[in-house]
């Protein structure tokens, strides 16, 4: 059996579990069953999977190899010998070694979110379910298409699972931040569906390599007006999908409005959407100082305002949800830079934080599942009550802040050699200055919520923490410590994606 | 050249399309409005792709038995903007549907549709600390 067989298998899996789990909602123990099976399968496939490329329908470029029929010769005389014949007649999904990491570490933080879910829950929801399979799905398939309209439609589709699944937490407001963010996202996403479209019109093609490969040969002029405007609306829907400014607001609404586990996956979205479409721009518009400027001045915007946000809340939701836009920043950093040291560094820093931040909510998570609440204000000596969630609790927020030995030292240690390289040390400076800050944040937000004196009318449930909450806090420690010291494990293999950035 | 000035009135339908829409979202106060500018947004998007993809005196992108090939080539519409067309269809009635549904909701519970009364950060903001 091919290997490569397994590519298409790492979305159609979690879509055929979200399906059966919707479908069988009213059996829990059933729906449990499938949620089990389907969540492990998550992370095993990307590792079982071979590298190559997966053609829906089997049709290949004509250079490949060909079409299964015989082309009309009148369509063969002008396809024949021309550039025609390395175009991708149908979507193509691309796999390779930095695919792989990037994948097998969503599959591990989608799988753990479905454990909690379930753990977390009397009565299994299969609905709830559905819609982390769903978006665990799309961001699968956005790691791997290399078709731009096939990003769109897995874009728009996360975008509805994301509103369902702040939908179902009850948390107050989230019927009014879900009707925001479709509003915004329906802007988002037709801008970003009018770039494709111009883009389509230029060239053609719909495909990523084949458009680079059109615009890169001169077969396209580069600086056509439209191209341009193009990229503007590109950048656009990568910042509503990254959730960058002007959209860090509305994108730290819905990480707060989450449950733990549904926040995991809405931060991955912003994780992944970050690279996947932040890859695509620099592919298509590499030739662009503007378009690079551009990611770059808003990232360091997003960088700043995340952590200054931060240190104004009270609600610990909301601390983490903007420190978690904030960390995107880095990776915009990385990718903005454009150089293949600073992607690599970029997609590192994106493979802990999709780690880190899910670490975070867990904790966090655990926290108001024994309080109910989420003011620090209210809260204090809860050490006493969740001794080792509250110490690893405190270590995820030292893992993000950079301390080492954790991963995210590793990434931001390799963010700043970049910058250094690309000859802007005032960005690596910026950074430092940012995750000294980020950790003071931590150390503020800990003591207040677990070592000052409890105050007398903050009331802790004498409910245990789930196992396998606890379980999954120390598995995503393990991950963050093996990363952190052979970082070499991941960033080798990110090299390689890098490098595919500045290939034809 | 009338069959042209169709394509290019239908740019123009597209990018008027996208201002009113986008006029709306910013402007009117009413969730519904906002969410009927949005819907056009999307519209205006489709209508440019299927502009994109007409062609002078082309026919439909289907092969007939009795049809030369040549003549096939040389006038069929290039047929991937219409199939690119019909999924952004698909998913714009999705997410009409969905916030539709949201704003009806909304309506229930506040008694009103207005935008200031519902979507205010501030508000959002206070609840979000209770």
């Amino acid at each position: 059996m091919d290997g490569t067989i397994f590519i298409p298998l790492m979305v159609v899996i979690p879509i055929i579990c979200a399906v059966l789990v919707n479908l069988l909602h009213e059996h829990s123990g059933v729906t449990k069953i499938f949620g089990y099976i389907g969540a492990i399968c998550l992370p095993i496939v990307p590792i079982l999977a071979v590298y190559g490329n997966h053609f829906f329908g089997g049709y290949q470029p004509l250079a490949n190899g060909g079409l299964t029929v015989a082309l009309p010769e009148a369509a063969n005389a002008i396809i024949s010998g021309s550039f025609l014949e390395l175009f991708h007649p149908a979507i193509t999904y691309a796999f390779g070694p930095g695919q792989q990491v990037i994948l097998f570490v969503l599959g591990l933080v989608a799988m753990c979110a479905v454990f909690i879910s379930i753990a977390e829950t009397k009565k299994t929801s299969g609905v709830y379910l559905y819609m982390l399979f769903m978006l665990s799905a799309a961001l699968m398939a956005f790691v791997l298409t290399d078709d731009i309209f096939n990003l769109y439609v897995f874009f728009e589709i996360a975008a509805l699972v994301q509103v369902g699944l702040i939908l179902v937490s009850r948390v107050r407001g989230n019927y009014e931040t879900g009707l925001k963010y479709m509003l915004l996202g329906e802007v988002g996403g037709s801008f970003m569906l009018l770039g494709i479209a111009l883009i389509l019109g230029l060239t053609g093609n719909v495909n990523i390599s084949d458009i680079v490969m059109m615009i890169h040969t001169g077969l396209v002029n580069p600086t056509n007006p439209v191209l341009l405007f193009a990229a503007g609306m590109l950048i656009y829907g990568w910042l509503y999908a990254t959730g960058l400014p002007p959209f860090n607001a509305i994108k730290s609404e819905i990480y707060s409005k989450g449950l733990p586990s549904g926040s995991m996956l809405l931060q991955s979205f912003s994780v992944i959407a970050c690279i996947s479409i932040g890859l695509v721009i620099i592919r298509i518009f590499g030739y662009l100082p503007t378009a690079q400027m551009a990611m770059l001045a808003v990232s360091v915007i997003a960088m700043i305002l995340g952590i200054c946000m931060a240190m104004v809340q009270d609600d610990y939701k909301r601390i983490i949800a903007y420190l978690a836009v904030g960390e995107l920043g880095y990776i915009g950093v990385g990718l903005g830079l454009a150089t293949p040291l600073s992607i690599t560094a970029g997609l590192f820093q994106a493979v802990n934080e999709l780690v880190v931040t899910s670490f975070l909510f867990i904790g966090f998570g655990l926290v108001l599942y024994k309080t109910r609440t989420s003011k620090i204000s209210k809260l204090g000596g809860l050490v006493e009550y969740m001794p080792v969630a509250a110490l690893l609790t405190v270590l995820a927020g030292f893992a993000m802040a950079g301390v080492p030995p954790f991963n995210v030292f590793q990434s931001k240690y390799l963010l700043c050699q970049a910058a250094i390289a690309a000859g802007i040390p005032e960005l690596a400076v910026i950074m430092i200055i940012l995750s000294i800050v980020t950790f003071l944040a931590f150390l503020k937000m800990a003591y207040a919520i677990f070592l000052r004196p409890k105050p007398d009318e903050l009331e802790v449930s004498s409910a245990s923490v789930p196992k396998t909450t606890m379980a999954v806090m120390i598995v995503f420690l393990i991950i963050c410590l093996i990363i952190g010291l052979f970082p070499g494990l991941v960033v080798d293999k990110l090299g390689v994606l890098a490098l595919t950035a500045f290939a034809l | 050249m009338a069959i042209e000035i169709v394509q290019c009135g239908a740019l123009i339908t597209a990018a008027l399309l996208m201002i009113i829409g986008l006029v709306a979202l910013v402007y009117l106060d009413n969730v519904l409005k906002k969410i009927i500018g949005a819907a056009f947004i999307g519209d205006g998007v489709n209508l440019l792709i299927i502009a994109l993809g007409y062609r002078v005196n082309g026919i439909p992108y289907i092969f007939l038995q009795n049809m030369d090939v040549n003549s096939f080539l040389g006038q069929a519409s290039y047929p991937l903007p219409f199939a690119l067309v019909l999924t952004s269809i698909v998913i714009g009635a999705s997410t009409l549907a969905v916030m539709l549904a949201l704003a009806v909701v909304l309506y229930k519970r506040n008694g009103t549709l207005s935008a200031t009364a519902l979507l205010n950060d501030k508000k959002l903001g206070e609840e979000n600390n209770e």
